[in-house]
């Protein structure tokens, strides 16, 4: 294009392309975002996302919120600090559930026929909207980093809970107790994944008895928070213009 | 501006595609049929299967079938590979086509990883019930921690019927009984859909408004704050206060509602209880073993003798999975799998009985395409070119003895 033209006649028109631009730059986003997110998702969280019998109250607890407050962070300092958009983290977690959904229906579910009910995501929504709510309403990137991180991790677990609890529902199995996500485990058969890798009430924070979830919790939202600020900077540093020319 | 437009549509085509491929695609390991690249020594000298049955080889959806028999742990394990203190029994076969009812070693359900004990003898079941209709191979199957999937014999089993039909009824503690196949899913459906409208919506709010372009311009000439109004931060605070008020209160609803729960259940099964196996009374030194290359048969020097108070004839010679029979001796009658069986491929120099108390060095050739195809062959190519197998003596009486034989292998090309 040369600078000596404009490439539009009027206002209305100025208006027009900018909407477009929106648009596309919305989906581009969003996609871009999907298959970024999905990725490193998946290579942390993997397992843990994937099977109902790895959602235990100890380090899915953990390690999810801390894997999954990457991206948004991330997206937030682009769209916030450039654009003053507040919903850098819901975007981000719109993209990665609709990839998970799209990867778990079609492929876990439609090619190798594990139920849905067993292999559905995790909801990051709750945590992810009131991330994006503390950025908007202080400006703070580290309030929004403390706040928001910790509130990220705590949300979690009761944001899954209507979702799994049914799952939790204890059954007698040929005199054994489990749950009815350990039975999903057991009878669809998964060669891949045997018994042992499975990474459940694993850890040392026995002397918290049974109340191990909230604590758990907590513990994932103060990890959140120097996540987030390491992907805020992350973010920060891939939002930069320094290398394109300004016009 | 055409030329910007369509450079930005092209690249989020661009976008969209890699990033579709990159995750979308993942499928948990639907394929069962590593039997054949695994190598060889780690099927002939980890895990023995043997007196393997598969209870029905057709049956229709909901049908129920059991793979039961036994495996030994051999006792000279491979170095290259982790010991079997962590293992879990698994069933082999294409993702969840049958659903495993059951498993049991040596009695005991085994939902969970179990020690095992070199030298040991043990006795399985699997039971299955018929979900997906299709001609499946079903393999016996242990993964052993640092070892990976030791991958045991297959047997082809055809299911035939509607997998919608499919019903895994299964009654929980609290007295409910439940499909599992479709339990908790509208629930799942339904949780995933508001949140989801949820998170649509507040973009939506967002969207509504020009975004990009008029928004940078805004920021960078200082007048960023101009951008978010007084009915912005009520809209935000009402998304935010709602959020946290809905978790709230769907998390107390499901606590009343499934008022009893239980964390997720695992561990280790130690003290797996082993066969009772009398001591062999015959003894079997390996003089020596080649393997013949262009014959595809491998051929043992033995010397074999008799301590026990019957006379004695080889009946069977049995490596990951493949038994070469002596047909004058023993006969399969379990339905073997065809491909796994050579009916008449072991030849003994002299296999009339051997009385008690004597001892005679004898020629065994096990020989069948089994070799090749299952690329036992390859055992020459290991890092540690050893064979091990298992031998069956008979006597007149029926009675058998199971005597382990472990000992290098030299290939020859002639
Ligand atoms: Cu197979």
């Amino acid at each position: 294009m040369s600078a000596s033209q404009s490439a539009v006649r009027s206002r209305a028109e100025a208006v027009k392309v900018s909407r477009t631009f929106d648009w596309l730059i919305l989906f581009t986003l969003f996609f871009v975002i999907l298959g970024g997110y999905h990725v490193h998702f998946m290579l942390t969280g993997g397992d843990w996302d994937f099977w109902t019998d790895w959602k235990d109250r100890r380090l899915w607890v953990t390690v999810l919120p801390i894997v999954g407050i990457t991206f948004p962070a991330a997206v937030q300092s682009v769209l916030w600090w450039r654009y003053r958009l507040p919903f850098g983290a819901v975007v981000a977690v719109l993209g990665l559930l609709f990839g998970e959904w799209v990867n778990r229906y079609f492929n876990f579910w439609g090619w190798t026929y594990f139920p849905v009910n067993f292999v559905f995501p995790s909801n990051f929504m709750p945590g992810a909207i009131v991330l994006d709510v503390i950025l908007m309403l202080s400006n703070s990137m580290q309030l929004t980093a403390v706040l928001g991180g910790l509130g990220y991790g705590l949300l979690f677990y009761p944001g899954n809970w209507p979702i799994i609890a049914p799952l939790h529902v204890p059954v007698e199995y040929n005199g054994m107790m489990m749950t009815l996500a350990d039975l999903q485990g057991y009878h669809y058969v998964r060669t891949g994944t045997p018994e042992y890798i499975r990474m459940v009430e694993k850890g040392t924070l026995r002397t918290f008895g049974k109340d191990v979830a909230p604590v758990s919790a907590f513990f994932s939202g103060f990890v959140s928070i120097i996540i987030y600020f390491l992907w805020h900077f992350f973010g920060k540093w891939f939002g930069s213009t320094a290398f394109t020319q300004s016009t | 501006m055409k030329l910007i437009k369509d450079k930005v549509a092209k690249l989020s085509f661009v976008a969209l595609l890699v990033s579709v491929t990159a995750a979308m695609f993942y499928t948990p390991t639907a394929s069962a049929h590593g039997e054949k690249s695994q190598a060889a020594f780690m099927r002939m000298r980890t895990i023995h299967w043997f007196d393997l049955n598969w209870s029905k080889d057709e049956l229709t959806v909901n049908d129920t079938m059991t793979i039961s028999g036994k495996f030994h742990v051999f006792a000279g394990w491979p170095e290259t590979v982790d010991k079997p203190e962590i293992s879990f029994l698994n069933i082999g076969i294409p993702g969840p086509v049958f659903i495993r009812a059951g498993s049991w070693i040596g009695g005991q359900l085994v939902p969970r990883s179990v020690t095992l004990e070199l030298g040991e003898t043990y006795e399985f079941k699997v039971l299955l019930k018929a979900r997906r209709p299709g001609d499946w191979h079903v393999h016996t199957m242990m993964n052993v921690k640092g070892g990976g999937p030791i991958i045991g014999p297959g047997k082809w089993v055809t299911i035939s019927g509607s997998m919608a039909n499919f019903k895994n009824p299964i009654t929980t503690l609290t007295g409910e009984t439940i499909d599992l196949e479709t339990y908790n899913l509208s629930n799942t459906y339904f949780w995933h859909t508001f949140w989801y409208a949820l998170g649509i919506a507040w973009v939506a709010y967002w969207a509504r408004k020009p975004m990009f372009i008029p928004r940078i311009i805004a920021v960078d000439s200082g007048k960023a704050d101009s951008l978010i109004s007084a009915t912005d931060r009520k809209v935000a605070l009402a998304f935010a206060a709602g959020s946290i008020a809905i978790v709230a209160m769907s998390m107390s609803s499901t606590n009343e509602q499934y008022p009893v729960t239980t964390p997720l259940q695992a561990g280790l099964l130690r003290g797996m209880k082993p066969l009772e196996m009398p001591a062999p009374t015959v003894s079997v030194k390996v003089e020596d073993a080649t393997y013949r290359v262009p014959g595809r048969a491998m051929q043992m020097t033995l010397t074999v003798t008799n301590n026990g108070d019957a006379p004695i004839r080889l009946g069977e010679f049995n490596t990951a999975g493949v038994r070469f029979l002596d047909a004058a001796v023993s006969k399969d009658e379990s339905g073997y799998p065809d491909d796994l069986l050579a009916e008449e491929g072991l030849t003994v120099s002299d296999n009339s009985a051997l009385a008690p108390g004597q001892s005679r060095t004898i020629q065994v050739t096990a020989s069948d395409a089994a070799w090749e195809v299952y690329r036992l062959a390859d055992l020459i190519y290991d890092p540690d070119s050893r064979f091990a197998g298992l031998l069956f003596f008979y006597d007149d009486a029926g009675g058998r003895q199971m005597v382990m034989v472990d000992a290098p292998l030299i290939p020859s090309f002639i």
